[in-house]
This record gives C-alpha cells, sequence and structure tokens, in this order.
C-alpha cells in the first residue's frame, strides 16, 4: 500500500465515520456502499480494510454507544462488504455492461451482503447476551429489512454513478 | 463471468435473501402468535376470576342489601317507640342548668340536665356530680359535705345558689338542697367558698 492508498483511505474513512455519526433513521447507512465502492475500485483487501477501520472507530464514536464485544462482528460484516466489492470487480474484469446490469446486479449484491452483515451483527449480539441466534435475528427482523431495503436502493441508485464520477477523477475509464 | 450467468447469480443471491427475510417474518409473526396465544389464554383466565369475584361480590352486596334494609326498617320501628315513649316521658321531665364552680378557676356547667320534675337541688347535682351529704333530724335537711371528692374544709363549704331572673344576680340558697325544688329552666350554682352569709 503507497502514499496515495493510506491518504485515501484516510480520506475514505473519514467520510464513512462522518457520515455514521450524522443523525438518520435506523439501519439507514452510507458505510456499506462507501465500502464495497472503495472495494471495488481499489481492490478487495482495500475495501476490506476500510470496512474493519470505519466499524472499529465508529464503536468508539458511536451515538448509540460504545459497541463493545458486537465490534469484531461489524468490523467483520464491513469488511466483507469492502471484499465483496473487489471480488465484484475482477469477476466482472472488463466487462463493463449498460448502467441498467451494473445497477441490478450491486443492488441484488447489497441485499445479499447487507443480510449477511446482519446475521454475523447478530450473531455478536446473541454471543454477547447469550441468546439464540435465531430468536435475535427474529426480534430484529424489521431493522434487517429496512436494512437490506434502504441499502438495494440505495446500491441500485448510486452505485454506477459514484463508479462513474470516482472513476473519472482517478483518471480510470469506467 | 457472463453477463447472463451473473444475473443469474444474482437472482439467487436475492432470492436466498428474500426467502431468508420472509421465513423471519413468518417466524417474528408465528413468535407473535404464540406470545399473543399464551396472554390471551392468561386474560381468559383472569377473566375468568374476575366474574367469578365480580359474581360471588354481586350476591354479597345484595346480601349486605338486604340487612341494611332490613336495620333500616328495624330502626325505623325503634326510632317511632323511642318517639312515643318520650312523647310520654317529656310531661314528666324538665331541664335545668347546674354550675359547679370549685373556687379554684375551674367552673363546670351542666346545662339543659334532664331531671324528673318536682325534683329537689340536691337529687339533681347527684346526677351530674358525686356528692356526699348528711342528713340533720334537726334541720329536716341535708347538708352537703363534699362534691366530686372535695371536701368541706376548714373555713371552706359548699354554697349553693339560685340565679334570680329580675335582678339579674345570684342569691344564696336559704335552705337545704333536698328542701329546694326545681323548676323548668332554673339555674342553680354550687360553689365552694367561705361563706359569706348575711341572708
Amino acid at each position: 500500500m503507497n502514499c496515495r492508498h493510506i491518504a485515501t483511505l484516510t480520506v475514505m474513512a473519514a467520510l464513512c465515520i462522518g457520515i455514521q455519526l450524522t443523525p438518520r433513521p435506523p439501519n439507514f447507512e452510507f458505510t456499506s456502499l462507501i465500502c464495497f465502492l472503495s472495494g471495488f475500485l481499489f481492490g478487495p483487501w482495500f475495501g476490506a480494510l476500510l470496512g474493519a477501520l470505519t466499524m472499529f472507530i465508529n464503536g468508539f464514536l458511536s451515538p448509540w454507544g460504545f459497541a463493545g464485544i458486537i465490534m469484531p462482528f461489524q468490523m467483520l460484516g464491513m469488511a466483507l462488504m469492502g471484499f465483496a466489492g473487489g471480488t465484484y470487480r475482477k469477476l466482472l474484469g472488463n466487462d463493463f455492461s449498460s448502467s441498467k446490469s451494473l445497477n441490478f446486479e450491486s443492488a441484488c449484491l447489497a441485499a445479499f451482503l447487507t443480510l449477511i452483515y446482519d446475521i454475523i451483527t447478530n450473531a455478536g449480539y446473541a454471543v454477547l447476551f447469550n441468546l439464540e441466534i435465531v430468536i435475535v435475528l427474529i426480534a430484529g427482523v424489521w431493522f434487517s429489512i429496512i436494512h437490506v431495503a434502504s441499502n438495494t436502493i440505495l446500491f441500485g441508485v448510486a452505485f454506477h454513478r459514484l463508479v462513474k464520477i470516482i472513476g473519472s477523477l482517478a483518471g480510470e475509464s469506467l | 463471468m457472463k453477463e447472463t450467468k451473473r444475473n443469474f447469480i444474482m437472482v439467487v443471491l436475492v432470492w436466498i435473501t428474500s426467502v431468508f427475510l420472509v421465513s423471519l417474518v413468518g417466524a417474528y409473526y408465528y413468535v407473535e402468535f404464540q406470545k399473543e396465544k399464551s396472554a390471551n389464554t392468561v386474560y381468559v383466565s383472569m377473566y375468568n376470576n374476575l366474574l367469578k369475584n365480580y359474581t360471588s361480590l354481586l350476591q354479597n352486596y345484595t346480601k349486605l342489601l338486604n340487612d341494611y334494609n332490613s336495620l333500616a326498617q328495624s330502626y325505623e320501628t325503634e326510632r317511632q317507640n323511642l318517639t312515643r315513649l318520650l312523647q310520654q316521658y317529656e310531661s314528666c321531665i324538665m331541664g335545668v342548668n347546674i354550675c359547679i364552680d370549685y373556687g379554684n378557676g375551674t367552673i363546670l356547667w351542666y346545662n339543659q340536665t334532664i331531671v324528673p320534675l318536682r325534683c329537689n337541688l340536691l337529687q339533681a347535682t347527684r346526677m351530674v356530680a358525686l356528692v356526699n351529704s348528711t342528713y340533720w333530724p334537726a334541720y329536716q335537711a341535708s347538708f352537703v359535705d363534699a362534691i366530686n371528692g372535695v371536701w368541706n374544709k376548714c373555713a371552706y363549704y359548699w354554697m349553693w345558689y339560685c340565679w334570680d331572673e329580675e335582678s339579674k344576680a345570684w342569691k344564696y340558697g336559704n335552705c337545704g338542697a333536698d328542701l329546694y325544688f326545681l323548676s323548668d329552666g332554673e339555674t342553680v350554682r354550687w360553689r365552694y367558698e367561705i361563706p359569706n352569709y348575711t341572708g
């Protein structure tokens, strides 16, 4: 990782934290999109590192209080999100087809990855309070639905546009 | 990877996500249903208990009401009897005001004391206080030795007065208390004092 990557990572992490700390409806967040996008643009490990770093800092600064034992699970979930972005880029290769297709695929991936993220964090909650994970998942189903739906819409609407904008800023032609 | 294959994978992922979430929603409603079902059982049991208690309360209330009515009827009958009795006795009684002055600042009033007609002062005083007296055959009258444990001592004696409505002043009693017959509404006074009898 060179200086440019470190600087980008820092800026992205700051952006994520800034948005995370902004008042917003519960489970409506932009961090997943930014991490996925970063992974997509700068590689899977970059995305994973950004996701983990963001959730690590968020664990201390979150308005909901110190994350505690759930923090590693959040870090893991968000790292997976960033890593998935990079992997998706590898799967795409140079096949940058229509924006419709990219929007659709990113929305589908967002739904699935958000669900995985929720399962991981709920598992952390279950471990923390010594509960059965199924019970925790059932109890938090409406939060999961909001999370999945909001991320699906957000990815579907914004992902392709952000890829184009940031790509052109970085000098890539996507 | 080809676009069609990718799209297929994405559809599968969405399908998995949807199925998972729908299952969770189903489970959520099932859990809620079970909770409500058990709560409903509790509510039904509570309702039955409440109904039982209410019925019992209603029965007790009816019984209480009957008792009360019976009591009220008895009370009314008794009140009528007593009113009749009082009317019979009203012609045989009178009210007098009796004052007992202990001479030390303590003055007790017994207003509207009910006494029999043609009652003398000694009898009337005995109705409101503990009186010790001695009968003197030579005078054919009683002499009061003590009232409520306060005995005649040294130069102090229990003297009685009657209130004179005309002169608006107390008048010394001029005979033994058992020789003075009271009239209805009369005011009399006992006073523990060194007599200053001039009459």
